[in-house]
């Protein structure tokens, strides 16, 4: 379970987060949606620890973060696709699997096991640089999948990828909820809130509703992306 | 076509250190040329033994300090008490000096043929150095200069432009998001690029002493490890700079600040002959002591023994600028 109290965050005196709290279940998938400059991924990186919050709390399980042993559980896919290109796919999953202490038989065997997954054990031995778009994709995915974590945190996984590929991947992300691991996924495509459990929606860095899809879309009369332009307006009112 | 023009300039506009640089660093790197070209001021030590007084006589007029000693002329050279030492032989003058360096053989020379001049216009003189000949190139008392520059060179912009492109390309956001340590980071990557310029340098060696007739003497395993000490604080030094570049551009910027400067003060001019003490500037320079070691090595034929403090001095560097870059990484994880 990851608890977030009262965070905020302002980058050169410019609030990026407002006095955001939220809790995120074990076992589901917990989507964060926002236009983009909403905070979205400000949010992911103070949960990473890859930034300092100004003030407020994250737990993961009960720890505080930043903590090096719960990075041991997180596994992060960032939002470009951050792979060594001229390197094959296998070396680059079996140096990520190293960073997290896997190696020998074990890593070996973790390695083939995510390429299947993503669907990539074809494609092992090409350098990441012939790789299509889609395919760095999955091999992020992979890498992100290398050291089994229980959190998976995921920065806008299927922008720039087509339909069929982005379904496939939602797909993906199903099977892991279902395996028993919580993700955390941020996308500015409001229809992609069909594949999550509950939904935290960010906009000019405050929390405006955070509930499950169904409660959402019904205070959005049926679709969830009016509560973006209710708010809106509201400050037009004002 | 104005567009563009005026594209290059904003873009040049934002980027306040490329500015800085175009302006500053041509003043600095004339400056400092001026002032290691330039006339030094320096007086050649000369030291006289059985000449016709004469001659001191006319020596004394030249700009020079001399010495009357009846030591050993080795002894006088080695302990740099002497730049040059004077004799007769067979009523040639006679001119040993220690090695044939740019500035101080040319100052020596120039002082006692002026006297020459002046004493008996007919009379010949010599030279001899202690360490190589007057026939060696260019080559032979420099080469090893390039050595260590070459290494240094090639190893820092390497080490700071693949660490910048982990940057750039989001891979070390990624990998900093694991439980590696900080400094588990600056050391892979040291020893990764240590490996590769332990390589480089072996070959390099071979290839000079082989194909170049540098004449290394077979201390290829010492020459070696000098230049791999250096290329270590290379690393470093590349590491901490591009964790302060944005791109790969501005590791190219680094160069006429970080690369150049050693350059002069790797020992292609004599340090003592630089003027206003400016020559201890190369106690803060990794080419300095990697350089004075390969002089050892290379020119002066020393062993082990004789460079290990140089070693220390460059691992000592290392060690300190690997520790700033474990403290500068927290910029990318707070932890």
């Amino acid at each position: 379970m990851i608890t977030i109290q009262s965070v905020s965050k302002s980058f050169h005196k410019q609030k990026v987060l407002d006095d955001i709290s939220l809790t995120i279940e074990r076992g589901e998938i917990f989507g964060l949606l926002g236009p983009s400059g909403a905070g979205k991924t400000t949010l992911i990186r103070l949960i990473t620890g890859a930034e300092k919050r100004d003030s407020g709390e994250i737990f993961v399980d009960a720890v505080s973060v930043p903590d090096r042993k719960v990075l041991q559980r997180i596994g992060f896919m960032p939002q470009n696709d951050a792979l060594y290109t001229d390197i094959t796919g296998f070396e680059n999953l079996r140096f990520f699997g190293g960073l997290f202490g896997l190696h020998g038989a074990v890593l070996k065997e973790k390695i083939s096991e995510c390429l299947q997954l993503v669907d990539l054990s074809q494609d092992a031995k090409k350098p990441v640089s012939n790789y299509s778009g889609g395919m760095k994709k999955r091999l992020s995915l992979a890498a992100a999948l290398i050291h089994s974590p229980d959190v998976l945190v995921l920065d806008e996984p299927t922008v720039g990828i087509d339909p069929v590929l982005r379904r496939k991947i939602w797909e993906e992300f199903d099977r892991q909820r279902n395996s028993g691991k919580t993700i955390i996924v941020t996308t500015h495509v409001m229809d992609e809130i069909q594949y999550c459990d509950r939904a935290g929606l960010i906009y000019e860095g405050k929390l405006i509703a955070c509930d499950t899809v169904e409660q959402l879309r019904k205070m959005g009369k049926g679709s969830v992306e009016n509560l973006f332009f209710f708010t809106k307006q509201g400050e037009n009112d004002l | 076509m104005s567009c563009l023009i005026i594209r290059i300039l904003k873009q040049i506009e934002s980027d306040k250190r490329l500015i800085g640089l175009i302006i500053a660093a041509p003043i600095l790197l004339l400056s400092l040329i001026y002032l290691l070209l330039g006339d030094s001021g320096y007086q050649p030590k000369i030291a006289v033994k059985g000449l016709p007084p004469q001659l001191v006589t006319a020596l004394e007029k030249q700009d020079c300090s001399l010495i009357t000693t009846d030591k050993e002329a080795d002894t006088l050279l080695r302990d740099k008490d002497a730049d040059g030492v004077l004799s007769m032989i067979n009523s040639s003058i006679h001119i040993k000096i220690l090695e044939n360096d740019a500035v101080k053989t040319g100052l020596v020379t120039a002082a006692v043929k002026n006297a020459l001049t002046e004493y008996m216009p007919a009379g010949s003189m010599t030279t001899e150095f202690i360490y190589g000949t007057e026939t060696q190139s260019m080559f032979d008392t420099m080469g090893y200069i390039m050595l260590g520059i070459l290494s240094f060179f090639f190893v820092f912009i390497i080490a700071g432009i693949s660490f910048v492109r982990e940057r750039t390309g989001g891979t070390l956001e990624r990998f900093i998001l694991s439980p590696i340590k900080r400094w588990q980071i600056v050391a892979g990557y040291t020893i990764a690029f240590g490996i590769l310029s332990a390589v480089q340098s072996l070959i390099v060696l071979i290839y000079s002493e082989f194909v170049l007739n540098m004449n290394i003497g077979g201390k290829f395993v010492e020459a070696a490890c000098v230049m791999l000490c250096l290329a270590l604080c290379a690393v470093s030094l590349g590491t901490l700079v591009s964790i302060f570049s944005n791109n790969e551009f501005q590791i190219v910027q680094f160069i006429p600040i970080a690369v150049i400067p050693q350059i002069f003060f790797s020992g292609l001019i004599p340090l003592d002959t630089i003027p206003m003490g400016l020559g201890k500037i190369a106690y803060a320079m990794p080419v300095y002591y990697a350089c004075t070691a390969l002089k050892k090595l290379i020119i002066y034929h020393q062993g082990f023994g004789d460079i290990s403090s140089y070693l220390f001095v460059l691992l000592g560097i290392t060690l300190v600028l690997s520790a700033i870059n474990t403290l500068a990484l927290r910029r990318y994880r707070k932890i």
